[in-house]
């Protein structure tokens, strides 16, 4: 039953499609990325609301890495203190390769997948010299056979994730160290494992990681005829998300860190995450790029706008928006005490202090 | 069987149309929607549809429910395209009715029936997917710009795709616009197709579309009584219970397209009139995946994976 609902190899062409839906988003203008183009095959458009969707995903993302990154930076110190980032189902994600080109690149990178993934990632970045020369050092290889890419601040590594133990030897074969601040990755990743699984998961990187980011990205939701719809589509392709039932809401997944060792953890949908933490000038920007007209005025594309990114307008009872069934989720475990401000309110704060900073 | 019986059982089967044959199916139509006033009138029984957005399966659901056209006389309230994988199908579907049998089925144009937000939606996309050339859109949107605005049923039931506008009072008024051109972005003629009744609203609001306006409910009672109309038919807006009463029963919302964007889960009504304006909705659910032809055509909706 399990078996046709959920296999390995849909799963992992989950990939593919993200890849390509990022690549649509780079064509249209959302965001930079050198590199995805690289992973697409079949490159494709998608819709406006699907494009904006993957855009809220990103600039969330990345928002909160470059908190993360920014963290425990004092003006007057010289030495930046050492992080690393950990991406548990990496998939063909680029982040890496554009955090180096930004000059933000952490000290250590490291990337986890199956080894289907990996082996196929590895491949790309052995054939493009784009990538390869990005991370070619005296101390690297790359391994299509093996899955594997090791450099000295960039691992991709094969692993099953159910497998703790395994994962366990994975991170530290890749030279993590578990006292330095790690940003954890897993973007529509642990919905697709067994409950048990997804847990011992969040529960591992807990209890390794002291000072530690957990970045969550998933869906929310079964319950409404949205979400009823959502899981019928996705199981119809073999991706049934196996963890959904267990942490269906935003505070089901808060509590799914503070029960597994987690200190603090805040959930919001995707509507509130575009609505109160995207940029807002990013937002503007990008609000008027699938617009079409033209023929047509400034006035007109202003018009345009909201008729474009607000596609249902629903009457009665029922969320059938789905940007209400993902959801960005962090959790924060703060051992050096750096991450006070971290979150989703931050730049609020920040604003807020700048306001009464400069009235008299 | 002539040609155009032979093209109604093919696009039944949603097998398009060559690209010649759309071009003068659309000469014909045209010649007919041209006569047709800004308010058609509409004789009972006659059964309401709301959006269908290139759903094509779940038309043919539709059909099922409502019964076959010449049979069942329809009145469709506009947005045909869009959204859907079969915007092609179901548009050329419908159009090729009308021309078959013109007093059996009213088509009035939504917001959707047009060039600029079709370029946006899909269906500019899917001809140029299906056809390799913009000549099928071309004929189309054309056509869309001699579609009415708004229909009335036994002088009592008025019916358009958005709602109301501030610029209108009466339905004489809405006879005076110039409708043949593409859907202006403001004015009456946006407003019909654009607007949206709204219970928190008292007199006019702005619409959080960007385009149309939201109207209150001493909004319909006036026009209603102004117009002698027992209440509106329109649609445009989804509802998850398939239709929805406002307003004391002075506007009705209709909704046909099952499982919007394959993606919401709601379901769909209709609304047969019969000869006495007697009201009956029938729902209806979303086509059977077996009904959709073979899997290889079926395209997922698309998630963030």
């Amino acid at each position: 039953m399990a078996e046709s609902r959920s296999n390995r190899a849909a799963v992992q062409a989950t990939n593919d499609d993200a890849s390509a839906s990022k690549l649509s988003c780079v064509k249209k203008g959302y965001m930079k990325d050198d590199y995805v183009h690289l992973f697409v095959k079949r490159p494709l458009r998608r819709s406006p609301i699907i494009n904006r969707g993957y855009f809220s995903r990103w600039a969330a993302f990345r928002k909160l890495l470059a908190q993360f990154l920014e963290s425990g930076i004092s003006s007057n110190e010289t030495a930046q203190p050492k992080k690393q980032i950990l991406s548990l189902g990496a998939g063909f994600d680029t982040t890496y390769f554009q955090l180096l080109d930004e000059g933000k690149a952490p000290f250590l990178y490291v990337e986890l997948d199956f080894k289907e993934v990996t082996s196929k990632k590895a491949a790309v970045i052995e054939n493009s010299s784009q990538l390869r020369d990005k991370i070619l050092g005296a101390n690297s290889s790359i391994s299509v056979e093996e899955g594997q890419v090791l450099s000295d601040h960039y691992k991709l590594l094969p692993v099953d994730l159910r497998d703790i133990p395994k994962l366990r030897d994975v991170v530290s074969f890749a030279g993590m160290d578990p006292s330095l601040p790690t940003f954890i990755i897993a973007e529509c990743v642990l919905i697709y494992l067994d409950p048990d699984s997804s847990r011992a998961i969040v529960n591992w990187a807990s209890k390794t990681f002291s000072t530690a980011v957990f970045f969550l990205y998933e869906q929310i939701h079964p319950d409404d005829a949205f979400g009823h719809q959502m899981i019928i589509n996705l199981e119809s392709r073999g991706c049934a998300l196996l963890s959904i039932d267990a942490s269906p809401t935003l505070l089901a997944k808060e509590r799914l860190f503070l029960e597994n060792g987690w200190q603090r953890a805040v959930a919001w949908d995707m509507l509130k995450v575009y609505g109160s933490f995207v940029d807002t000038q990013e937002k503007r920007r990008i609000e008027r790029l699938e617009l079409v007209a033209h023929d047509a005025g400034k006035s007109i594309i202003i018009h345009l706008i909201n008729l474009v990114f607000h596609p249902f307008y629903v009457m009665g009872k029922g969320i059938s928006s789905i940007y209400e069934h993902y959801c960005v989720t962090y959790a924060v475990n703060d051992a050096m005490g750096i991450f006070g401000d971290f979150g989703f309110t931050r730049g609020s704060r920040e604003s807020m202090n700048i306001s009464s900073a400069m009235s008299p | 069987m002539s040609d155009l019986d032979r093209q109604i059982e093919q696009l039944k089967r949603c097998e398009p149309l060559s690209e010649s044959e759309v071009k003068s199916l659309c000469l014909k139509a045209m010649e007919i929607l041209v006569e047709e006033s800004n308010v058609q009138r509409v004789d009972a029984p006659v059964t309401l549809c709301g959006d269908i957005h290139g759903q094509f399966y779940d038309m043919m659901e539709l059909f099922k429910v409502g019964g076959d056209c010449p049979k069942t006389n329809y009145l469709f309230l506009g947005d045909f395209v869009d959204r859907g994988y079969y915007s092609v199908e179901t548009f050329l579907l419908l159009l090729a009715l009308k021309v078959r049998y013109p007093d059996r089925i009213t088509l009035i144009r939504g917001n959707h029936e047009s060039r600029q937000i079709t370029q946006v939606y899909g269906f500019y996309d899917e001809c140029v997917r299906k056809y390799g050339s913009v000549n099928v859109w071309r004929y189309c949107t054309d056509i869309f710009d001699y579609m009415s605005l708004s229909a009335v049923v036994e002088n009592k039931i008025f019916c358009v795709h958005g709602g109301l506008s501030p610029t209108i009072n009466t339905l004489d008024q809405i006879r005076t616009i110039d409708r043949k051109q593409e859907v202006p972005h403001d004015g009456a003629m946006c407003d019909l197709l654009w607007s949206d009744p709204e219970d928190i609203v008292e007199g006019w609001g702005l619409s959080p579309r960007g385009a149309g306006f939201l109207f209150g409910g001493s909004v319909v009672t006036t026009f209603n009584h102004t117009n002698n109309i027992d209440y509106i038919g329109r649609a445009h807006q989804l509802v998850m219970e398939g239709y929805k009463w406002m307003f004391d029963s002075q506007i009705v919302t209709v909704w046909s397209a099952p499982n919007y964007c394959y993606r919401c889960g709601n379901i769909a009504s209709i609304l047969e009139l019969d000869e006495n304006l007697n009201k009956e909705f029938r729902v209806f659910q979303a086509a059977q995946q077996d009904s959709r032809g073979p899997p290889a055509k079926k395209p997922a909706p698309d998630y963030f994976l």
